[in-house]
C-alpha cells in the first residue's frame, strides 16, 4: 500500500506546477509507451502523474529521479499534459522540503553549482581558462555578440574543444564577439529539472544582472540547455536576449559566405538530435544542413531520429547520477551509430557529449567511432 | 441628508438577462430597486449611443448584459457586443466617468440569483463612487 | 404625424402586484403624462373583462397607442397583441412593462417599488409614442426540396419526403449513391450486412417518381432564401449516353486502362470505364477522362469500348464532344447530408501506416472482410496468407489535441466488430487497444458482451507505435505493436501480424467551400454547426437549409437515419404549411442615408443584408426572409441607415431618457 502524505501543503505544490493540464490526463499510457526508459527498465510515468493528480505520491521511490525531461512523451501526450513541470514539480517537494532524501549525486552537484557557479566545483575564477590562449576579447557593452560556452565546454578537458572551435569559426568569420568569463554562471537548467527552483532562480538572477549590466543583447550558445533557458525560462525572470544556437548560427556563416571551407571531410557521420535542440525547440534541420554543406561529408540517419530521438539520458541532472550498465540511453545510441558504420557520431550538445564519451570507454567498439560537436566539425574543415 | 441611491439602467437581452430577471422575480430573490431594464433582442443590439443616454439622462451606472457565448439566440450577438462594448469603455472613460459605471455581463436565463448580485453589487459600488459627474455638473442631485 | 391617443393599463395581479405596489396611484400619475387620454388599474388584465377594456377604449375613446403594465411581456405580450388586434388595432402599437417580475416581486419597500413602476411606465409611454404599425407578412414556400449528399442520411430524407409525393431532388458527387455505408461490409451492432439493407433503399431512390436524382454531380451556386432558392447544378460529362447505357458491363471488361479504385479503398483496381461497384445506382458506367486514352489522344488511340458497346452509348461522339450540364432547380428548403472523410493515419507516423503493408485504416479492413471485396471476404495478409493474430487500435486521430480532440464515437463499435469477424472467420488472436469502452447505444453494451464472450484481449492503454524491430525471436516477422497496459501497470510488445487502424471520422475536405455555398457556420473541429445542439439539431443559422447524418458530426447509421428523418420532418412541415411568417420586427434601410458602405453585410450572421446598385447607387437592402432582427447591423452601420422595425433609436432614446426623473 502507498503511504498517503498528508501534508496539503505538498500536494498543492505538485498540482500548482502541473496547473491545468494535470488534471486532464486521461490515463492512456502513452507517455509511459513512448518514454525511453521503458527501453531498458520499466517505469510508469503514467502511474507518477496519477499519483500526482489524486495527491498520492510515493516520494521514496528512486523513479522520481529517472525522468531525463526528454520530452518525448509531452510531445505526444493526447492531453496536452506538462509532465516535465510534474516532475520537476515533485522533485523540488523532496529537495525544498524534505519529505524524501535526495540521491547524494544530486545533492552533492547542486551544491557545487551553488558554491561555484557551476556543477564541476571548478574556481570561478578559472571561468575563462579555456580561452587564455587564443584571440578572444572580453565581453563590453556595443559588443555585437556574447559566446556563452556553458559550463562543460568551460571547464571540462574532454569538452574544451567545443569552445575552442567556436572561437576559431567566429574569428574566421570576423564576428564582433566576447566573452563575460568569471562574470556568468551556470544557465541552471540541469539544477531545476532536477528540483532545485531556488538555486536556479538565484543563478538565473545573477546571469540576467550580469548580461543587462553589460548590454547584451545577442547570445551565442553551444548548449541547447542554455538555449532552452535563455529562450523560454529567463523571460519569466525580466531576462529577455535574442538567444541563438551555435548549429543555427553556423548555417547563418555558411549560407552568408562568411566562412569557407577549405578541406574535405571524407567521413561517414549519423546526427543525434539533442533533445533540448529538437523536441524542446524544434531546431532539427539547422545542424543537418550544415553538416551537409561539409564538403565530403557523408550524412546517415539513426534509426529513431529528429522528434523521435533516443535521448542521452543527461538531461534532468541525470548526467551527474550513475546509471546502471545495461541501462544507460547513450550506450544504446552510440551502439545504433556503430552498427550504421558511421566513423563520427555528431552531437550539437555538450550534453551528449559528455554522455557519449562515457559511452565510448564501456561500449564495445566504442574507440572506433569519434564523438564530434558540429561545431568541431565545421572548425577542421575549414 | 438621505443616503444616495443611485440610478441604474439595465440593457438586458430578451432571451437570457432580461429572463433571468423575471426569474429572479418568480423566485421572489429580492435586490435594490435602484435598476430598471430596459429589454432589447440581443446584447449585439445594444447601441453605445444608448449607454451614452442613461449617463446623459442621469444614470449613476449602465449594465449591459445578455446571453452567454453559446446560448446566444442569434448566435454570436455577445460577440459583437464584447467587441462594441471595448469601444464603449474608452468613450466612457473619454467622458471622465469611472470604469465601475459600465458593466458587462452574461447571465443566462436561469441565473435569477447572478442577476441580482450583480445589481446589488452594483450599487454598493456606486454608492461608494457617488454620482456620476454629469448629473454634478448638471446640479441635478440633492 | 397622427394626433397620439394612448391608453394606460395597470394591473393589480391580484395582490402580486398591488401588495406592493400602489397601482391606483401609478395609474392616477399615467393619466398626467402627455397624450395620455384613458389610465386605468384593473384586477386582472389579463382576464377576458381585463382585455375588454382595451379593446372598449380602442373603440370608444379613439385610443391608438396601448401600454399594459403588468407581468412579463414573455409571458403576456402576445395575449395583450391579440386584445389590441380583436379591438381592430395593429398589434405592434401595445408596449407592455413588466411592473411585476422586475419590481413588485423583487422589491420591498412599498414606496419605492411605486416610484420604480411608475418611472417604468412612463419610460413606456414616451416608447409608444413611436411605434409604427407593422406588417406580419407571409411569403409562400416551393414545396420542392434538395438533398445534397447521397449516402445513408441524403437517401433517407430523399425518400421519407418523397413518399409524402413531393419532389425531391437529390445531388451526389460520386458516380453513383450509397455513401460510405455502401462500403461497410457488416454493421453493428446487429451484424447485418450493410449491402443487404442499403441496396433496396439504393434501388427505391433510384426508381422513385418523386425523386430525380442527380448523380456525378455538384452544386454550384446557391440563391434566394427560404421558401425560394434557385440553384444551379453542374452535371458531370460521364462521356456516354446515359439513355442508352445498361450496365452490362462489357466495356469495363474490355478496357486495358487501370487505376486503384476509390470504392475498394485502393485495395483493387478499376478501370478508366467504370462502374464502381456492382449494384451502383445510376447503374451506368462512367469514363475518368483523365486516365481515357481515347480522350486524351483526341479519338488518335484506344476506343475499345466503343467496339464492343453494344447499346451504342460509348461513341465517338459521347466520348469527344460531350461536356458539363448546368441544370437550374428552384426549390423550397434544402437538406445538406455530405457526412465525412476518414482520418489519414499517415499523420501519425508512428503507427506505420503506408510503410507496413498490413497496418490498415477501417474502411480498408470493411472491404477486405466483404464477400464483394478485394480479396472475396478472406481476411488476408499482403502475402496471400491468413493472420495469427491482429491488434485493433482504437482512438487513431480521435480524443487527441494534436489531431481532433473529439470522440469519433462509432470507433469503439466497429472495432468490436472487427474483432468479431477475425475470430469467426480465421481464429487468429484478437488485441483491443482502447483508452476508454464507449458502447453507449441500444444494444451496444450487450454487443460487447456478446463479444467479450469470443475471448477477445482488451489492452487498456493508448499505442505508442507499432514497429518491425524485432528485438525476441517471437518478433521476428511480425508487427509489433507497443504499448502501456495501464491496468497491469507495465508495458507490453504485442507481435502482431495485421494491425487495423481505426481511424477518426473527419469533416470533409471540402467542408469549407460546402459551408459558403450554402451559407452553413462550422464548429471549431470542423464539422456543420446546428442552430442548436440540443434543442434545433438538425436546423442551421439560415432558414430553410437542414443538416442531417455526419456532416454535422460523427455518428452511427441509427443515429444517421433518426436525424435524416428529422431534417425531413422538418422540410415538410414548411411543406404543409406551405408559407413562412416573417418577423415583422426586421431591420431596414433609409436609402437617403445609406452609403452603401457594407458594415452591415460584414456583420449580419443571417447574410440579410445585401449592398446592390439602385439607379446606379450603392445602396443596402434587407432580405426579410433571412433578416431575424437580431440589431447587430444597426449598431455596425455608421450612418444609422440602418434601424430595426419596434426598437429604433428614437424609441429606445425615448425610453432610456424617460427612466430617471431628474
Ligand atoms: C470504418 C467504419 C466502419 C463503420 N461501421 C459502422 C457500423 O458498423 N454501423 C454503423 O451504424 N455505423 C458505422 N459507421 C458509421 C457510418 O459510416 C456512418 O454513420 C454513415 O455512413 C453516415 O452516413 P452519411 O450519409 O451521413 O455520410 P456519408 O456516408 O459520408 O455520405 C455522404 C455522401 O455525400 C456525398 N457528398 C459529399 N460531399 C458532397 C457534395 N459536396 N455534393 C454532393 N455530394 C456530396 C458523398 O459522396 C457521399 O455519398 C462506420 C464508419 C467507419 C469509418
Ligand atoms: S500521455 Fe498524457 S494523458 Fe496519457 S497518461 Fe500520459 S500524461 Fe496522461
Ligand atoms: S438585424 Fe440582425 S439579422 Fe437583420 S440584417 Fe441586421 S444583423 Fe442581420
Ligand atoms: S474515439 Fe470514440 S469511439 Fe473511438
Amino acid at each position: 500500500m502507498m503511504a498517503l502524505i498528508p501534508s496539503k501543503e505538498v500536494v498543492d505544490v505538485v498540482l500548482e506546477a502541473g496547473g491545468e493540464p494535470l488534471k486532464l490526463c486521461y490515463q492512456c499510457g502513452l507517455c509511459t509507451a513512448t518514454c525511453p526508459w521503458n527501453l531498458v527498465r520499466s517505469f510508469s510515468i503514467r502511474g507518477m502523474v496519477h499519483q500526482s493528480q489524486l495527491g498520492l505520491v510515493d516520494f521514496e521511490s528512486e523513479d522520481i529521479w529517472l525522468c531525463a525531461t526528454c520530452n518525448t512523451c509531452v510531445k505526444r501526450c493526447p492531453r496536452g499534459v506538462e509532465i516535465i513541470d510534474i516532475m520537476r514539480a515533485l522533485r523540488k517537494v523532496i529537495v525544498e522540503m524534505g519529505v524524501a532524501k535526495v540521491p547524494d549525486a544530486l545533492r552533492l552537484s547542486a551544491k557545487n553549482v551553488s558554491v561555484t557557479g557551476n556543477p564541476l566545483a571548478e574556481l570561478q575564477e578559472k571561468r575563462a581558462d579555456w580561452a587564455k590562449d587564443l584571440d578572444v576579447k572580453p565581453f563590453i557593452e556595443g559588443t555585437e555578440l556574447l559566446y556563452f560556452p556553458c559550463c562543460y565546454p568551460a571547464y571540462e578537458p574532454k569538452e574544451k574543444g567545443i569552445a575552442r572551435a567556436t572561437v576559431g569559426i567566429l574569428n574566421e568569420a570576423r564576428v564582433d564577439f566576447g566573452i563575460l568569463g568569471v562574470k556568468e554562471s551556470c544557465c541552471g537548467d540541469l539544477v531545476r529539472k532536477s528540483g532545485n527552483e531556488t538555486i536556479f532562480r538565484r543563478l538565473a538572477e545573477s546571469n540576467i544582472k550580469a548580461f543587462t549590466e553589460n548590454g547584451v543583447k545577442r547570445i551565442l550558445v553551444s548548449s541547447p540547455h542554455c538555449y532552452n533557458t535563455f529562450k523560454n525560462e529567463y523571460p519569466d525572470f525580466g531576462g529577455n536576449f535574442e538567444v541563438i544556437h551555435s548549429t543555427q548560427y553556423l548555417l547563418e556563416l555558411v549560407k552568408e559566405h562568411r566562412i569557407e571551407f577549405a578541406k574535405e571531410l571524407n567521413k561517414r557521420v549519423v546526427y543525434s538530435d539533442p533533445c533540448y535542440l529538437g523536441r524542446h525547440n524544434d531546431i532539427y534541420d539547422e545542424p543537418r544542413e550544415v553538416l551537409q554543406s561539409i564538403p565530403g561529408l557523408e550524412l546517415v540517419e539513426l534509426p529513431d531520429f529528429r522528434e523521435e530521438a533516443l535521448c542521452c539520458g543527461g538531461g534532468g541532472g541525470r548526467i551527474w547520477m550513475e546509471t546502471k550498465k545495461g541501462e544507460r540511453f547513450c550506450d544504446l545510441r552510440l551502439e545504433q551509430a556503430i552498427e550504421l558504420g558511421a566513423e563520427v557520431l555528431a552531437v550539437a550538445c555538450p550534453i551528449c557529449m559528455c554522455m557519449f564519451k562515457d559511452s565510448q570507454l564501456t561500449v564495445d567498439k566504442g574507440e572506433s567511432i569519434e564523438v564530434k560537436d558540429v561545431t568541431e566539425l565545421v572548425h577542421e574543415a575549414i | 441628508m438621505a443616503e444616495f441611491e443611485p440610478q441604474i439602467i439595465a440593457f438586458c437581452c430578451n432571451w437570457c438577462t432580461y429572463a433571468a430577471a423575471d426569474l429572479a422575480g418568480t423566485s421572489r430573490v429580492h435586490y435594490p430597486p435602484n435598476v430598471k431594464i430596459v429589454r432589447v433582442m440581443c446584447s449585439g443590439m445594444v447601441n453605445p449611443i444608448y449607454v451614452l443616454k442613461a449617463f446623459e439622462s442621469g444614470a449613476d451606472g449602465v449594465l449591459v448584459a445578455g446571453c452567454n457565448l453559446v446560448d446566444c439566440y442569434y448566435l454570436d450577438g455577445p460577440v459583437k457586443c464584447d467587441a462594441m462594448f471595448a469601444i464603449l469603455k474608452k468613450l466612457v472613460h473619454i467622458l471622465g466617468l469611472e470604469d465601475e459605471r459600465l458593466r458587462r455581463e452574461m447571465i443566462s436565463a436561469s441565473e435569477g440569483v447572478v442577476f441580482a448580485r450583480v445589481v446589488e453589487e452594483m450599487v454598493e459600488g456606486l454608492k461608494k463612487l457617488g454620482p456620476a459627474p454629469f448629473k454634478v455638473k448638471k446640479g441635478a442631485v440633492v | 404625424m397622427e394626433g397620439r391617443r394612448i391608453g394606460v393599463y395597470v394591473c393589480h395581479c391580484g395582490l402580486n402586484i398591488a401588495g406592493t405596489v400602489d397601482v391606483e396611484e401609478v395609474a392616477k400619475y399615467a393619466a398626467t403624462l402627455p397624450s395620455v387620454v384613458v389610465s386605468r388599474d384593473y384586477h386582472y388584465m389579463c382576464s377576458d373583462p381585463g382585455q375588454a377594456l382595451i379593446k372598449d377604449d380602442i373603440k370608444e375613446c379613439g385610443i391608438n397607442r396601448v401600454v399594459v403594465a403588468s407581468c412579463s411581456p414573455r409571458m403576456h405580450e402576445l395575449t395583450f397583441r391579440n386584445a389590441c388586434q380583436d379591438g381592430g388595432l395593429n398589434p405592434y402599437l401595445l408596449e407592455h412593462t413588466n411592473i411585476r417580475e422586475h419590481c413588485s416581486w423583487v422589491h420591498e419597500d412599498k414606496a419605492a417599488a411605486t416610484e420604480k413602476a411608475k418611472a417604468l411606465v412612463r419610460a413606456a409611454v414616451k416608447r409608444v409614442y413611436y411605434h409604427e404599425p407593422l406588417e406580419v407578412k407571409e411569403a409562400p414556400v416551393n414545396p420542392n426540396v434538395l438533398v445534397v449528399g447521397g449516402g445513408i442520411a441524403g437517401m433517407q430524407a430523399a425518400l421519407d419526403i418523397a413518399n409524402g409525393e413531393h419532389q425531391v431532388y437529390l445531388v451526389e458527387r460520386e458516380p453513383s449513391i450509397g455513401g460510405h455505408m455502401i462500403q461497410l461490409d457488416r454493421t453493428f451492432p446487429t451484424l447485418d450486412c450493410s449491402e443487404c439493407i442499403l441496396t433496396p433503399k439504393m434501388a427505391e431512390v433510384g426508381h422513385h417518381p418523386f425523386i430525380e436524382l442527380l448523380a456525378y454531380s455538384e452544386v454550384e451556386e446557391v440563391s434566394g432564401s427560404i421558401g425560394q432558392f434557385k440553384v444551379k447544378v453542374r452535371k458531370k460529362a460521364r462521356y456516354i449516353d446515359e439513355s442508352k447505357c445498361v450496365g452490362c458491363g462489357v466495356c469495363e471488361e474490355k478496357c486495358p486502362w487501370k487505376v486503384p479504385s476509390e470504392f475498394e479503398m485502393g485495395l483493387a483496381m478499376r478501370k478508366a470505364i467504370y462502374i464502381p461497384f456492382a449494384q451502383a445506382i445510376p447503374n451506368v458506367v462512367t469514363i475518368d477522362k483523365d486516365l481515357c486514352v481515347y480522350i486524351q489522344s483526341g479519338g488518335k488511340k484506344c476506343g475499345a469500348c466503343i467496339k464492343f458497346c453494344e447499346a451504342n452509348a460509348v461513341t465517338p461522339e459521347t466520348l469527344l464532344n460531350q461536356s458539363d450540364q448546368i441544370v437550374e432547380l428552384e426549390v423550397g428548403s434544402i437538406i445538406v447530408a455530405t457526412g465525412y472523410d476518414q482520418f489519414d493515419p499517415s499523420v501519425v507516423p508512428q503507427y506505420g501506416y503506408k510503410k507496413y503493408d498490413n497496418v490498415l485504416t477501417g474502411l480498408e479492413f470493411e472491404r477486405i472482410t466483404c464477400a464483394a471485396g478485394p480479396t472475396g471476404g478472406k481476411i488476408l495478409l499482403k502475402d496471400g496468407t491468413e493472420p495469427e493474430n491482429v491488434a485493433i487500435i482504437h482512438c487513431v486521430g480521435s480524443r487527441d489535441q494534436n489531431y481532433h480532440e473529439y470522440c469519433s464515437r462509432v470507433c469503439c463499435m466497429y472495432g468490436l466488430k472487427y474483432a468479431y469477424l477475425i475470430k469467426e472467420l480465421t481464429g487468429a488472436d484478437v488485441y483491443e487497444f482502447y483508452i476508454d469502452m464507449r458502447c453507449f447505444g441500444e444494444g451496444f453494451e450487450e454487443f460487447y458482451k456478446r463479444i467479450s464472450e469470443e475471448g477477445i484481449k482488451f489492452i487498456r492503454g493508448k499505442v505508442a507505435k507499432v514497429t518491425d524491430v524485432a528485438i525476441t525471436e517471437e518478433e521476428k516477422g511480425k508487427l509489433i505493436v507497443v504499448a502501456e497496459d495501464t491496468l497491469l501497470g507495465s508495458m507490453v510488445r504485442v507481435p502482431v501480424d495485421m494491425v487495423i487502424l481505426c481511424a477518426a471520422l473527419e469533416s470533409r475536405s471540402d467542408a469549407d467551400k460546402v459551408a459558403s455555398l450554402f451559407g452553413l457556420n462550422r464548429r471549431a473541429d470542423g464539422f456543420f454547426l446546428a442552430r442548436h445542439v440540443k434543442l434545433d439539431p438538425v436546423a442551421t443559422p439560415t432558414d430553410g437549409i437542414f443538416i442531417a447524418g455526419c456532416c454535422e458530426a460523427p455518428r452511427d447509421i441509427p443515429d444517421t437515419v433518426a436525424q435524416a428523418e428529422a431534417a425531413a420532418a422538418k422540410a415538410l412541415s414548411l411543406i404543409s404549411k406551405g408559407k413562412i411568417t416573417l418577423e415583422a420586427a426586421v431591420a431596414t434601410v433609409d436609402e437617403a442615408q445609406c452609403q452603401g458602405c457594407g458594415r452591415c453585410e460584414e456583420i449580419c450572421t443571417f447574410h440579410a443584408p445585401k449592398v446592390i446598385s439602385k439607379n446606379g447607387v450603392m445602396v443596402s437592402t434587407i432580405n426579410e426572409t433571412l433578416c431575424k432582427g437580431c440589431g447587430a447591423c444597426a449598431v455596425a452601420c455608421p450612418t444609422g441607415a440602418i434601424s430595426i422595425r419596434h426598437f429604433t433609436q428614437e424609441e429606445i432614446l425615448a425610453q432610456v431618457g424617460a427612466l430617471i426623473e431628474v
